[in-house]
Protein backbone atom coordinates (compact mmCIF):
# COMPACT_ATOMS: atom_id res chain seq x y z
CA UNK A 1 0.00 0.00 0.00
CA UNK A 2 1.06 3.22 -0.84
CA UNK A 3 1.79 5.41 1.89
CA UNK A 4 0.37 9.29 1.38
CA UNK A 5 2.82 11.99 2.42
CA UNK A 6 1.93 14.17 5.00
CA UNK A 7 5.00 16.82 4.71
CA UNK A 8 6.57 18.60 2.59
CA UNK A 9 9.95 16.57 1.45
CA UNK A 10 11.33 20.00 0.71
CA UNK A 11 11.08 22.16 3.66
CA UNK A 12 9.70 19.52 5.92
CA UNK A 13 6.11 21.12 6.82
CA UNK A 14 3.06 19.72 7.00
CA UNK A 15 0.95 18.93 3.65
CA UNK A 16 -2.34 20.30 3.09
CA UNK A 17 -5.14 18.54 0.32
CA UNK A 18 -5.77 21.18 -2.19
CA UNK A 19 -7.62 18.75 -4.46
CA UNK A 20 -10.55 16.05 -3.94
CA UNK A 21 -11.71 14.23 -7.32
CA UNK A 22 -15.37 11.73 -7.33
CA UNK A 23 -14.18 8.57 -8.99
CA UNK A 24 -16.87 8.03 -10.36
CA UNK A 25 -18.26 11.65 -12.18
CA UNK A 26 -14.50 13.01 -11.90
CA UNK A 27 -16.15 15.83 -10.36
CA UNK A 28 -13.08 17.65 -8.93
CA UNK A 29 -13.03 19.97 -5.72
CA UNK A 30 -10.47 22.13 -4.71
CA UNK A 31 -10.04 24.26 -1.38
CA UNK A 32 -7.36 24.03 1.44
CA UNK A 33 -8.14 21.00 3.57
CA UNK A 34 -5.96 20.09 6.66
CA UNK A 35 -4.78 16.20 6.95
CA UNK A 36 -6.47 13.82 9.88
CA UNK A 37 -4.18 14.26 12.39
CA UNK A 38 -3.91 10.01 12.39
CA UNK A 39 -2.23 10.42 8.66
CA UNK A 40 0.85 11.51 10.56
CA UNK A 41 1.41 7.91 11.89
CA UNK A 42 2.95 5.26 10.20
CA UNK A 43 1.23 2.61 7.97
CA UNK A 44 1.94 -0.02 10.72
CA UNK A 45 1.03 2.28 13.67
CA UNK A 46 -2.40 3.35 11.59
CA UNK A 47 -3.18 -0.72 11.27
CA UNK A 48 -2.76 -0.93 14.78
CA UNK A 49 -5.33 2.14 15.53
CA UNK A 50 -7.47 0.06 13.63
CA UNK A 51 -6.98 -3.34 15.34
CA UNK A 52 -7.32 -1.58 18.92
CA UNK A 53 -10.26 -0.37 17.68
CA UNK A 54 -11.75 -3.13 15.99
CA UNK A 55 -10.90 -4.89 19.49
CA UNK A 56 -13.53 -2.24 20.95
CA UNK A 57 -10.40 -0.95 22.95
CA UNK A 58 -8.90 -3.99 24.74
CA UNK A 59 -5.10 -4.17 25.25
CA UNK A 60 -5.83 -8.00 26.40
CA UNK A 61 -7.45 -9.08 23.20
CA UNK A 62 -5.15 -7.43 20.94
CA UNK A 63 -2.28 -8.87 22.38
CA UNK A 64 -3.93 -12.62 21.97
CA UNK A 65 -4.20 -11.85 18.61
CA UNK A 66 -0.96 -10.41 18.30
CA UNK A 67 0.91 -13.36 20.48
CA UNK A 68 2.62 -10.79 22.57
CA UNK A 69 2.62 -10.07 26.20
CA UNK A 70 -0.31 -7.13 27.60
CA UNK A 71 2.41 -4.58 28.43
CA UNK A 72 4.41 -4.79 24.61
CA UNK A 73 1.00 -3.87 23.47
CA UNK A 74 -0.01 -1.09 25.74
CA UNK A 75 3.55 -0.22 25.77
CA UNK A 76 2.71 0.72 21.54
CA UNK A 77 0.03 2.46 22.67
CA UNK A 78 1.46 4.95 24.62
CA UNK A 79 3.88 5.31 21.95
CA UNK A 80 1.25 6.39 19.26
CA UNK A 81 -0.11 8.42 21.96
CA UNK A 82 3.32 10.18 22.91
CA UNK A 83 3.75 10.34 18.75
CA UNK A 84 -0.12 12.06 18.43
CA UNK A 85 0.20 14.71 21.59
CA UNK A 86 3.63 15.70 19.80
CA UNK A 87 2.20 16.59 16.35
CA UNK A 88 -0.46 18.24 18.43
CA UNK A 89 1.86 20.30 20.05
CA UNK A 90 3.48 21.01 16.79
CA UNK A 91 0.26 22.10 15.15
CA UNK A 92 -0.29 24.14 18.06
CA UNK A 93 -3.91 22.95 18.60
CA UNK A 94 -5.65 19.94 19.37
CA UNK A 95 -7.10 18.48 16.10
CA UNK A 96 -10.70 17.54 17.15
CA UNK B 1 -5.22 -15.89 3.46
CA UNK B 2 -2.43 -17.75 5.33
CA UNK B 3 -2.07 -16.89 9.13
CA UNK B 4 1.56 -15.34 8.37
CA UNK B 5 0.04 -12.61 6.66
CA UNK B 6 -3.35 -11.57 9.07
CA UNK B 7 -2.95 -8.06 10.39
CA UNK B 8 -2.36 -9.71 13.78
CA UNK B 9 1.01 -11.41 12.29
CA UNK B 10 2.08 -8.51 10.52
CA UNK B 11 1.57 -6.12 13.63
CA UNK B 12 3.37 -8.82 15.98
CA UNK B 13 6.26 -8.55 13.20
CA UNK B 14 6.06 -4.88 13.27
CA UNK B 15 6.19 -4.95 17.32
CA UNK B 16 8.97 -7.50 17.86
CA UNK B 17 11.02 -5.77 15.01
CA UNK B 18 11.75 -3.18 17.25
CA UNK B 19 12.93 -5.60 20.23
CA UNK B 20 16.96 -6.60 19.96
CA UNK B 21 17.68 -10.39 18.58
CA UNK B 22 18.63 -11.26 22.05
CA UNK B 23 15.03 -10.11 23.58
CA UNK B 24 14.43 -14.00 24.52
CA UNK B 25 17.16 -13.80 26.54
CA UNK B 26 17.42 -10.38 28.35
CA UNK B 27 13.52 -9.33 27.25
CA UNK B 28 11.34 -12.22 27.02
CA UNK B 29 8.69 -10.50 28.70
CA UNK B 30 8.20 -8.53 24.86
CA UNK B 31 6.25 -12.05 24.48
CA UNK B 32 5.32 -13.46 28.14
CA UNK B 33 3.88 -10.95 31.54
CA UNK B 34 1.16 -10.83 33.53
CA UNK B 35 -0.21 -14.21 35.53
CA UNK B 36 1.67 -16.22 33.21
CA UNK B 37 5.03 -14.76 33.87
CA UNK B 38 4.02 -14.92 38.06
CA UNK B 39 3.17 -18.84 38.16
CA UNK B 40 6.41 -19.63 36.16
CA UNK B 41 8.44 -17.21 38.28
CA UNK B 42 7.42 -18.28 41.59
CA UNK B 43 7.49 -21.90 40.75
CA UNK B 44 11.38 -21.34 39.78
CA UNK B 45 11.88 -19.25 42.73
CA UNK B 46 10.49 -22.26 44.73
CA UNK B 47 12.49 -24.74 42.67
CA UNK B 48 15.78 -22.67 43.50
CA UNK B 49 14.83 -22.35 47.20
CA UNK B 50 14.12 -25.96 47.26
CA UNK B 51 17.85 -26.75 45.52
CA UNK B 52 19.69 -24.10 47.22
CA UNK B 53 18.82 -25.94 50.75
CA UNK B 54 20.91 -28.75 49.62
CA UNK B 55 24.09 -26.89 49.36
CA UNK B 56 22.89 -24.21 52.04
CA UNK B 57 22.64 -22.16 49.55
CA UNK B 58 20.50 -18.82 50.76
CA UNK B 59 18.94 -16.12 48.29
CA UNK B 60 19.08 -13.85 51.28
CA UNK B 61 18.78 -10.72 49.59
CA UNK B 62 17.37 -9.33 46.22
CA UNK B 63 21.40 -9.73 44.84
CA UNK B 64 22.35 -12.09 47.69
CA UNK B 65 23.53 -15.54 48.07
CA UNK B 66 25.26 -16.96 50.36
CA UNK B 67 26.41 -20.91 51.24
CA UNK B 68 27.48 -22.28 54.35
CA UNK B 69 24.41 -21.55 57.21
CA UNK B 70 22.13 -24.42 58.14
CA UNK B 71 18.51 -23.51 58.29
CA UNK B 72 14.61 -25.12 58.20
CA UNK B 73 13.50 -26.04 54.30
CA UNK B 74 11.45 -23.32 54.89
CA UNK B 75 13.84 -20.56 55.43
CA UNK B 76 14.88 -20.83 51.86
CA UNK B 77 11.77 -20.97 50.21
CA UNK B 78 10.79 -17.97 52.01
CA UNK B 79 13.79 -16.02 51.55
CA UNK B 80 13.10 -16.35 47.84
CA UNK B 81 9.59 -15.24 47.95
CA UNK B 82 10.59 -12.42 49.93
CA UNK B 83 13.21 -11.08 47.44
CA UNK B 84 10.86 -11.06 44.82
CA UNK B 85 7.66 -9.71 46.41
CA UNK B 86 10.24 -6.80 47.78
CA UNK B 87 11.11 -5.91 43.94
CA UNK B 88 6.97 -6.41 42.88
CA UNK B 89 6.02 -3.69 45.51
CA UNK B 90 8.86 -1.33 45.46
CA UNK B 91 9.03 -0.95 41.56
CA UNK B 92 5.27 -1.24 42.24
CA UNK B 93 5.72 2.25 44.18
CA UNK B 94 7.88 4.01 42.09
CA UNK B 95 6.11 2.99 38.85
CA UNK B 96 3.32 5.00 40.33
CA UNK B 97 5.05 7.47 41.41
CA UNK B 98 7.33 8.64 38.35
CA UNK B 99 5.19 6.91 35.77
CA UNK B 100 1.93 8.86 34.68
CA UNK B 101 0.28 6.53 32.46
CA UNK B 102 -1.43 3.33 34.23
CA UNK B 103 0.18 0.22 33.89
CA UNK B 104 -0.79 -3.45 35.57
CA UNK B 105 0.26 -4.49 39.11
CA UNK B 106 0.40 -7.91 38.01
CA UNK B 107 2.54 -7.07 35.19
CA UNK B 108 5.22 -5.75 37.76
CA UNK B 109 4.86 -8.77 39.92
CA UNK B 110 5.00 -11.67 37.07
CA UNK B 111 8.10 -9.98 35.31
CA UNK B 112 9.76 -9.49 38.38
CA UNK B 113 9.21 -13.34 39.62
CA UNK B 114 10.34 -14.59 35.88
CA UNK B 115 13.34 -12.44 36.24
CA UNK B 116 14.73 -14.23 39.16
CA UNK B 117 15.01 -17.35 36.99
CA UNK B 118 18.58 -17.22 36.72
CA UNK B 119 18.85 -18.20 40.28
CA UNK B 120 17.98 -21.66 39.38
CA UNK B 121 21.16 -22.01 37.44
CA UNK B 122 23.10 -21.10 40.71
CA UNK B 123 21.21 -23.30 42.72
CA UNK B 124 21.89 -25.96 40.81
CA UNK B 125 25.52 -24.87 40.17
CA UNK B 126 26.08 -25.15 43.87
CA UNK B 127 24.56 -28.60 43.88
CA UNK B 128 27.91 -30.56 43.21
CA UNK B 129 29.80 -31.83 46.89
CA UNK B 130 32.98 -30.43 45.93
CA UNK B 131 31.65 -26.98 46.14
CA UNK B 132 29.72 -27.48 49.97
CA UNK B 133 33.42 -28.84 51.03
CA UNK B 134 35.32 -26.00 49.54
CA UNK B 135 32.62 -23.68 51.56
CA UNK B 136 33.32 -25.68 54.71
CA UNK B 137 36.84 -25.03 54.24
CA UNK B 138 36.68 -21.91 53.98
CA UNK B 139 34.65 -22.03 57.07
CA UNK B 140 36.99 -23.67 59.22
CA UNK B 141 40.02 -21.25 57.42
CA UNK B 142 37.62 -18.41 59.29
CA UNK B 143 37.22 -19.78 62.51
CA UNK B 144 41.00 -20.90 63.33
CA UNK B 145 43.01 -18.85 60.37
CA UNK B 146 44.74 -22.01 59.80
CA UNK B 147 44.68 -24.35 56.35
CA UNK B 148 42.97 -27.55 57.48
CA UNK B 149 44.10 -30.60 56.12
CA UNK B 150 42.68 -32.53 53.16
CA UNK B 151 42.44 -29.30 50.78
CA UNK B 152 41.47 -30.64 47.64
CA UNK B 153 42.53 -28.79 44.40
CA UNK B 154 39.87 -29.64 42.33
CA UNK B 155 37.22 -28.38 44.68
CA UNK B 156 38.91 -25.22 44.18
CA UNK B 157 38.44 -25.37 41.25
CA UNK B 158 35.51 -26.16 41.21
CA UNK B 159 34.52 -23.70 43.90
CA UNK B 160 35.93 -20.90 41.08
CA UNK B 161 33.67 -22.35 38.40
CA UNK B 162 30.84 -22.03 40.55
CA UNK B 163 31.46 -18.39 41.41
CA UNK B 164 31.72 -17.69 37.94
CA UNK B 165 28.29 -19.06 37.24
CA UNK B 166 27.30 -17.19 40.25
CA UNK B 167 28.49 -13.51 39.28
CA UNK B 168 27.48 -14.10 35.55
CA UNK B 169 23.67 -15.29 36.28
CA UNK B 170 23.61 -12.41 39.02
CA UNK B 171 24.61 -9.96 36.14
CA UNK B 172 21.94 -11.43 33.95
CA UNK B 173 19.41 -11.64 36.67
CA UNK B 174 19.99 -7.53 37.55
CA UNK B 175 19.43 -7.29 33.36
CA UNK B 176 16.16 -9.18 33.60
CA UNK B 177 14.69 -7.04 36.31
CA UNK B 178 15.70 -3.78 34.70
CA UNK B 179 13.73 -5.17 31.64
CA UNK B 180 10.74 -6.38 33.36
CA UNK B 181 10.53 -3.28 35.65
CA UNK B 182 11.22 -0.83 32.04
CA UNK B 183 8.22 -2.86 30.40
CA UNK B 184 5.85 -3.59 33.15
CA UNK B 185 6.02 0.24 33.78
CA UNK B 186 7.13 2.01 30.80
CA UNK B 187 9.04 4.78 32.50
CA UNK B 188 10.38 7.57 30.65
CA UNK B 189 14.30 6.13 28.87
CA UNK B 190 16.03 9.27 30.85
CA UNK B 191 14.33 8.10 34.36
CA UNK B 192 13.96 4.45 33.52
CA UNK B 193 18.11 3.42 35.14
CA UNK B 194 18.33 6.22 37.28
CA UNK B 195 15.17 4.92 38.97
CA UNK B 196 15.84 1.21 38.48
CA UNK B 197 18.85 1.53 40.27
CA UNK B 198 16.98 3.41 43.37
CA UNK B 199 14.99 0.79 43.31
CA UNK B 200 17.39 -1.89 43.99
CA UNK B 201 19.14 -0.63 46.29
CA UNK B 202 15.49 0.20 48.36
CA UNK B 203 14.69 -3.54 47.82
CA UNK B 204 18.06 -5.26 48.61
CA UNK B 205 18.00 -3.19 52.18
CA UNK B 206 14.48 -4.24 53.26
CA UNK B 207 14.77 -7.84 51.17
CA UNK B 208 18.25 -8.16 53.71
CA UNK B 209 16.30 -6.86 56.89
CA UNK B 210 13.49 -8.89 56.63
CA UNK B 211 15.30 -12.19 55.56
CA UNK B 212 18.42 -11.96 58.21
CA UNK B 213 16.65 -9.58 61.13
CA UNK B 214 13.00 -11.58 61.29
CA UNK B 215 13.37 -14.69 58.94
CA UNK B 216 16.39 -16.44 60.38
CA UNK B 217 15.52 -14.85 63.94
CA UNK B 218 12.08 -17.04 63.88
CA UNK B 219 14.00 -20.06 62.19
CA UNK B 220 16.76 -19.98 65.12
CA UNK B 221 14.27 -19.04 67.94
CA UNK B 222 12.08 -22.16 66.69
CA UNK B 223 14.64 -24.60 66.51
Amino acid sequence: MKKMPTHCPSCSEQLTVRRLKCAVCETEVEGVYPLPLISGLSNEEQMFVLSFIKASGSLKEMAAIMNVSYPTVRNKLNEIIRKIEETERCQGEPNE
Amino acid sequence: MSKINTPGARLRRWIVSDTSKTSWLFNPFVTIAGWKALWIGVTVILVAGHLGSYSNTHFDGVLDMHSGRNAPQWVFLAAGIIDWLCMGIIFWIIGKTVVKKPFRAIDVFGTQALARWPALFIALATLPPAYTRFIHILIAYSRTQKMPDGLNPADAVMFGATVVIMLLALIWMIRLMYSGYSISCDPQREKAVRTFVIGLVIAEIISKVIIVGIITGIAGAGR
